[in-house]
């Protein structure tokens, strides 16, 4: 698999990264590869590393060690040619309150120099009307609600077209419909060669969604694979993946201490 | 056991949040401000106790004046510099819902956030403290007077604060809630702007050539203010260095009415005003809402887009529209033009051109430390936005310059020609101000934009606050140099070529070609290191950036 320039034709590629806060270690030799096209779940507890992962695949964080590689590039040795790439959209998207919506989605495309032109205003259009915010783009961000904010940063991912996603908790605050609709879009995306990687708390959209899941736990990814290949690793073989997700983590011993608080 | 009171845990809980933030700290960092610290109290104390002496001793005539006027100038210097801090302690922070929420009475709130909203007017009084206690020393004030001034200047901090809450209640009241900060600070800074002009126009007056370097102007002035309530506590300390215990009783009393009045009114009005306030502050921040849907019209631009051009738009848009950045400034910006109007009058000792060029450094300097410094922190989150787009830290930088530098040159041009043409220069020496001006601006707005990027502050709201001690200490010593290179440099030049044709007056320098060769390499020395200074600057402040990994609150 590996190219000419000495990457991997892999999409996304975590190579033993490690990341370390002084004494703390919050990633601890993470490695995983995903393809292109793939939608690729990401899961873990509250504190497991998931977001200090995708944040060092899209270059927010320096690894202590090991590699990140997005289309096959080191985003630490040539980070601008990464970057163009990939697109990624934080639990908690950043926006700039005071533009509008429509200014906003002007202002990312230039920063990624896209060609300006009826061509961009025509996707401007397509993603504010597909997002529901086509009634909206004039009004200042700051304005919005947590929901809308979260469709109007998957529309500045989109209205560039990059061929990686790396989305954390992208269906946070959304309606049912909007969540719904941000769901058929990846899958449609996947369908048309962008890579998504996902990270969610929503295991029924991750066992819908992804081909392969990664588990990660203390900073340590515990089991990946498909459905079958986890079932297979955590020994539980008609499991969903809730359970899996449990005994993976070592769930179980929450519910005996949950139990126990009720009994008390 | 009933366990502590409301007052205590709420109490309590703030000294443990200021106890883990100081802990959190750089320790080098909390060294570094305690020295800065350590030195101003023993500077500005130091000075203000040592004047407070002088005119105790010396002008015992003066002291009722200079005594009401101290109370009335520092409170209202509280009243300006201690406002942001009565706002957020009174009426922001999502912390007071959780107090509203829980079986806490307002008053319980009330009291609490008054202890902790004192603070910042604390510090301000220590300068008060200093003087009064000067004035006692130098007029051998008898005992009585040390424990009357704690008491009246404890006083006067308690007054203070509740006539800010007080104010803040009535505008949430008649301001609409999404203005009433910003008006609340609009209010503030303009006091305070109108006081410093107000002052410095006094002071010309008063050690202008056409006057005489005495104090009447100030006793004059202190006698038509004396009637006012912040007054009082320093006729009652004056009575008490005259020895006049009944007068100093009545003064006395009539303060801790007035304190004890203005506490229970603030307390009722912030009873029922602390809801709205929580409604205005506790949300996300202010913006302006766009009045009516405009219709789009789509543009017409071609071509690839520009990084640059995009974040200097961005930044035009955002800074037209953020209201309490512009409230904030505005009043700011009145500071130098007032102290360059009033500077610039006719009674000068130095010639008119050098004394153009301070003014027109001053002024550069200070437009640059407002605009420039907080561009790079003001992005806030969406900093990460830029650092994962395809873009160097080099191009934010240049764009942050582009962005800050249209008003500071714009300000200096017409301030340039103004005082050119006022001052009657020659059109060789207006043409060399505006090109000093312009090598100023440049200069300063680029130290300013990496003073501010060598140590942001992104979770920070407020403009003020969003470069940290490094980084104001970077901007503020780097300018000071750049204006000392540049000062020098225009100084070698110009006097360098005067003594190039033997026509300079250099004192025990003789005006010779060669003198005047050695000026001109010396001014092309300077120039050199002002360029060299701002490129290292700029260097640091790259390499900040690329560095910079913490997360950065949503705000």
């Amino acid at each position: 698999m590996t190219t000419a320039q000495g990457g991997t034709s892999a999409a996304v590629e975590a190579r033993q990264l490690v990341k370390r806060y002084g004494v703390v270690t919050a990633v601890d030799g993470v490695s995983f590869l995903a393809t292109r096209g793939e939608i690729f779940g990401f899961l873990g507890a509250n504190g497991a590393g998931k977001t200090t992962t995708l944040r060092m695949l899209c270059g927010l964080l320096r690894p202590t060690s090991g590699m990140a590689l997005i289309d096959g590039i080191d985003i630490q040795a040539d980070p601008l040619a990464a970057k163009a790439r990939l697109g990624y959209l934080d639990e908690e998207p950043f926006v700039h309150p005071h533009l509008t919506g429509r200014e906003f989605l002007n202002f990312v495309a230039d920063l990624y120099r896209m060609p300006r032109g009826q061509q961009r205003e025509q996707r401007m259009a397509r993603l504010l009307s597909l997002f529901d915010l086509a009634q909206k783009d004039g009004e200042l961000i700051g304005g919005y609600s947590h929901g809308m904010r979260q469709k109007i940063g998957l529309a500045s991912l989109l209205i560039r077209e990059p061929s990686v996603l790396l989305l954390d908790e992208p269906t946070n605050g959304l309606d049912p419909r909007s969540a719904r609709l941000v769901k058929d879009l990846l899958e449609e995306l996947a369908a048309r060669g962008t890579t998504v990687l996902l990270s969610t708390h929503i295991l029924e959209v991750a066992q819908a969604l992804c081909r392969r899941i990664a588990i990660i736990d203390r900073g340590h990814i515990v089991a990946i694979g498909t459905m079958d290949e986890l079932r297979v690793q955590a020994g539980s073989e008609a499991a969903n993946l809730e359970d899996l997700f449990l005994k993976l983590t070592a769930g179980p011993e929450s519910r005996e201490m949950i139990e126990r608080l009720l009994e008390s | 056991m009933a366990g502590p009171g409301a007052l205590q845990v709420i109490v309590t809980s703030e000294l443990l949040a200021f106890r883990n933030r100081a802990l959190k700290r750089n320790p080098a960092r909390l060294a570094a401000i305690g020295i800065i610290l350590l030195f101003g109290a023993v500077v500005i104390g130091g000075g203000t106790f040592t004047v407070g002496a002088t005119a105790g001793h010396f002008l015992t005539f003066a002291v009722d004046p200079l005594l009401a006027a101290a109370f009335t100038g520092l409170s209202l210097l509280m009243l300006v510099i201690g406002f942001p801090t009565v706002i957020a302690s009174f009426f922001v922070g999502r912390d007071l819902l959780q107090l509203v929420v829980a079986p806490v009475r307002g008053r319980d709130i009330f009291v609490a956030r008054l202890a902790i909203a004192t603070s910042a007017n604390l510090l301000i009084s220590g300068i008060l403290v200093a003087g009064v206690l000067g004035v006692g020393a130098g007029a051998g004030a008898p005992p009585v007077y040390y424990v009357l001034a704690a008491l009246l200047i404890a006083l006067q901090i308690v007054v203070m604060t509740c006539l800010q809450v007080i104010l803040m209640t009535l505008i949430l009241r008649w301001v609409p809630a999404r203005l009433a900060r910003d008006v609340a600070a609009g209010v503030a800074g303009l006091t305070g702007a109108a006081l410093y002009v107000g002052w410095n126009l006094s002071l010309r007056q008063t050690f202008g050539r056409r006057g005489q370097a005495d104090i009447s102007n100030l006793t004059s002035l202190a006698q038509h203010i004396d009637w006012l309530p912040t007054a009082w506590p320093g006729h009652a300390l004056t009575a008490a260095v005259e020895g006049s215990p009944a007068a100093a009783l009545v003064w006395t009393l009539a303060t801790v009415v007035l304190a004890v009045l203005l506490m229970a009114t603030a307390e009722l009005l912030y009873e029922r005003t602390l809801l709205s306030g929580l409604g205005t502050f506790g949300g996300a921040a202010m913006v302006w809402r766009r009045r009516s849907e405009r219709p789009v019209t789509p543009s017409r631009a071609t071509g690839a887009g520009s990084p640059t051009i995009a974040i200097a738009r961005k930044d035009w848009l955002g800074f037209r529209r953020d209201v309490r950045r512009l409230t904030r400034l505005l009043p700011a910006l009145l500071l130098p033009l007032g102290y360059a109007a009033a500077l610039s009058q006719p009674s000068r000792s130095l010639s008119g051109f050098w004394s153009n060029v301070a003014l027109v450094t001053f002024l550069s300097m200070f437009m640059s430390s407002a605009l420039a410094s907080p561009s790079v922190p003001s992005e806030r989150r969406g900093f990460q936005l830029l650092r994962m787009a395809p873009l160097t830290m080099w191009q934010l930088l240049r764009a942050k310059v582009f962005i800050a530098l249209p008003p500071v040159v714009a300000t200096m041009l017409v301030f340039s020609i103004a005082v050119a043409m006022t001052g009657k220069s020659g059109v060789p020496q207006s043409l060399e101000l505006i090109v000093f001006g312009l090598w100023l601006a440049v200069g300063f707005v680029s130290i300013s934009v990496s003073g501010g990027a060598i140590d942001p502050r992104f979770d920070v709201t407020d403009d003020r606050k969003a470069v940290g001690l490094v980084g104001t200490l970077a901007a503020i010593g780097g300018s000071l140099a750049f204006a000392v290179f540049s000062v020098g440099a225009l100084a070698g030049f110009t006097f360098g070529a005067e003594a190039a044709t033997g026509t300079a007056n250099l004192g025990p320098i003789p005006s010779t070609p060669a003198t005047g060769a050695m000026m001109i390499l010396g001014g092309v020395l300077l120039i050199v290191a002002g360029v060299v200074l701002t490129a290292v600057l700029l260097w640091i402040a790259n390499a900040r950036l690329n560095s910079f990994e913490a997360t950065i609150a949503s705000t």
